[in-house]
């Protein structure tokens, strides 16, 4: 099979616009452009590659045309195509969020060109073929992100990114020590390859060893239960574009990496596995979640927990593991990255009209009415979608979800997911409320003339009501197309051994 | 017997690093880091270095002799970047830190006072 070049085009377009950028570090504007244009550029590439995806099967691409056991090589099949096209789509909203936005670390050169390296890492790791090269990816856009978040407006940023990188780099540690344990038995680190050997049946003796070492990275990049404890500090202090980007979609790539392991590599082992960790994980982070942001003091650390919890229903979806709760997590995980983000986004733009530029509820009681109009609306637009209310995208994700449960007859789970749904209503109209609906007070904070623009969380929510309307029909089908493919890790291993004969 | 003292050597550069990263220095905190990372790094080496006794070049290949596995060598070379460009990035936050609140001591009382 030829390569395609448009998987090669998703990932240099990004990368191209961080040295242009980097090179009109004097103009801000023009620097902003270069981003909204490259996010733009990477998101038809996405968009064209998951139609061909789509419609004829997975696509490779040998990088310098070394052949797949020796060289690196790309492969998009349905799932990476979706994740990407994810991930691009938040991103050019999340840049168009810095052009008008007046935080001082926006002007800070080094922005835009960190924010398209994170763009760069993110559609990596999704289209990777190789282990290792999704190791750099990951550690490429964990990089960004951390320096990103440290040149914060907020002083606590700095801490929040010490202690952030420091955690992350010993998930790294144990993804690199899965890696190497994965060379040592298989004597290749090509998923395709690996999956290959592991269809063979017998089950070699380090491969124990390393499929617990990625999960635990993987759970790590997605604060899930045990490792959870960096996020909220690290989702709360980073810049609103940057911490939109973090809660929506970076957790999202240890989504991806575990769906990756229990369906291309350990497909036998997955049953056990799924039901026994990833069930029990999710359900805890349900309830921390939940209940941590129903008691927290401050509204972006309100979303980064419900973060924590939301990736508890993808978690329970992941462990259910058959084909329907398999569709209903990628398509919570799908619809969560938009609503999320634009909630972020919000609340960023709520922050930034307070002098203090807080989003603190002790000074932000009643602020809405110093805001311009339809804010408030849209927040609790945002807040139904989340807590799953038609016609919102969120109803889609918790309905697929739960029919995957019914489809398990796992009750004791389903019934504990559907109350902290009940949960997720609670601490969203409460925040809603408390902002727009009381009377100001005495510490309420003084409202500035001018604030960030409403434009991109706004498109963001519109995006989500035709998601949960109009576009809910193609995305389930997509969807279901991505869980058969992936249930057959022989479609994804075919596709690569084509481009070793023919390259 | 090489085994063994890879082994060991790994387990003990573990130990040191986890401990050295619950410090509340942060600098040693930093260079607790940088061993774990070494550590990471021997036992790729421990991996694959005992395979052969040459060098992977097509000369030594041909000739027939026994070369020691080149794949892991480039691993182990981007690992060793990607792992300096974190280590540095450590370093300067926590320079920057110590700058703003005078001390590394993750701990400190002033510090905390000054935050509330």
């Amino acid at each position: 099979m030829a390569n395609n070049h448009l998987l090669l085009g998703c990932l240099v377009t990004p990368l191209i616009g961080a040295i242009f950028a980097l090179v009109f570090y004097r103009s801000n504007r023009v620097q902003r452009s270069v981003g909204v244009l490259c996010g733009f550029a990477a998101w038809l590439f996405c968009l064209a590659l998951l139609v061909q995806v789509h419609d004829r099967g997975v696509q490779t691409y040998a990088l310098g045309n070394w052949q797949p056991p020796y060289g690196i090589v790309l492969v998009a099949d349905t799932l990476g195509g979706l994740f990407a096209f994810m991930v691009t789509t938040v991103m050019i909203f999340g840049l168009l969020y810095t052009f008008h936005s007046r935080d001082n670390c926006m002007r800070y050169p080094a922005f835009v060109p960190l924010f398209l390296l994170m763009e760069v890492g993110l559609v990596g790791a999704m289209l990777t073929g190789d282990l290792f090269s999704l190791f750099v990816f990951i550690e490429l856009m964990v990089l960004a992100s951390v320096s990103l978040t440290a040149i914060s407006d907020d002083n606590l940023g700095l801490e929040a990114a010490l202690k952030y990188i420091l955690i992350s780099s010993v998930g790294t540690l144990f993804l690199l020590l899965g890696i190497a344990a994965m060379y040592v038995t298989f004597g290749t680190l090509n998923l395709a390859g690996i999956a290959r050997i592991i269809l063979t049946g017998e089950l070699l003796s380090l491969a124990p060893v390393s499929v617990l070492m990625l999960l635990c990275a993987f759970l790590l990049k997605s604060a899930v239960f045990p490792f959870h404890f960096w996020q909220p500090d690290f989702h709360t202090t980073a810049p609103t574009p940057i911490s939109a980007m973090l809660s929506s979609i970076v957790v999202k790539v240890g989504v991806y990496g575990i769906i990756r392991l229990v369906t291309l590599l350990y497909v036998e082992e997955a049953p056990a596995l799924q039901l026994w960790w990833l069930s029990v994980l999710g359900v805890i982070g349900i309830f921390f979640g939940s209940l941590g942001a129903l008691r927290t003091y401050n509204a972006k650390r309100m979303l980064a927990y419900s973060t924590f919890a939301q990736i508890g229903f993808i978690l329970v979806g992941l462990g259910w593991g058959g084909a329907v709760a398999m569709v209903g997590a990628i398509v919570y995980a799908f619809n969560h990255a938009f609503i999320k983000s634009a909630l972020l986004m919000l609340m960023g733009v709520v922050a930034s009209y307070t002098k203090k530029k807080t989003a603190n509820f002790e000074y932000i009681q009643g602020f809405g009415e110093k805001l311009p109009a339809g804010i408030g609306w849209l927040f609790l637009l945002g807040g139904l979608s989340l807590a799953g209310i038609p016609p919102l995208n969120g109803f889609i994700s918790k309905l697929a979800l739960i029919q995957g449960g019914v489809d398990r007859a796992d009750w004791l789970n389903l019934i504990i997911m559907v109350a902290a749904g009940i949960l997720t209503l609670m601490y969203m109209v409460s925040a809603w409320q408390h902002i727009f609906q009381k009377k100001p007070n005495a510490k309420t904070d003084a409202a500035k003339a001018e604030g960030d623009s409403a434009f991109a969380p706004a498109a963001l929510i519109v995006i989500c009501l035709l998601l949960g309307t109009a576009l809910a029909e193609p995305l389930l089908q997509v969807v279901t197309v991505t869980v058969e493919q992936i249930r057959d890790p022989q479609v994804y291993i075919a596709a690569v051994e084509l481009l070793e004969g023919g390259g | 017997m090489m085994d063994f003292v890879f082994a060991l050597a790994i387990g003990i550069l573990f130990g040191i690093g986890v401990f050295q990263l619950m410090r509340r220095d942060l600098i040693k905190v930093a260079i607790g880091f940088a061993i774990l990372f070494a550590a990471v790094n021997l036992f790729f080496i421990a991996a694959g270095a005992f395979e052969g006794e040459f060098a992977p070049y097509a000369d030594n290949v041909a000739a027939g002799l026994t070369t020691s596995d080149p794949l892991i060598q480039a691993l182990i070379l981007t690992a060793i970047v990607v792992s300096f460009g974190s280590f540095s990035l450590v370093l300067g936050f926590i320079y920057i830190i110590s700058r703003r609140y005078e001390t590394v001591d993750s701990e400190d009382k002033h510090v905390t006072a000054l935050k509330n």
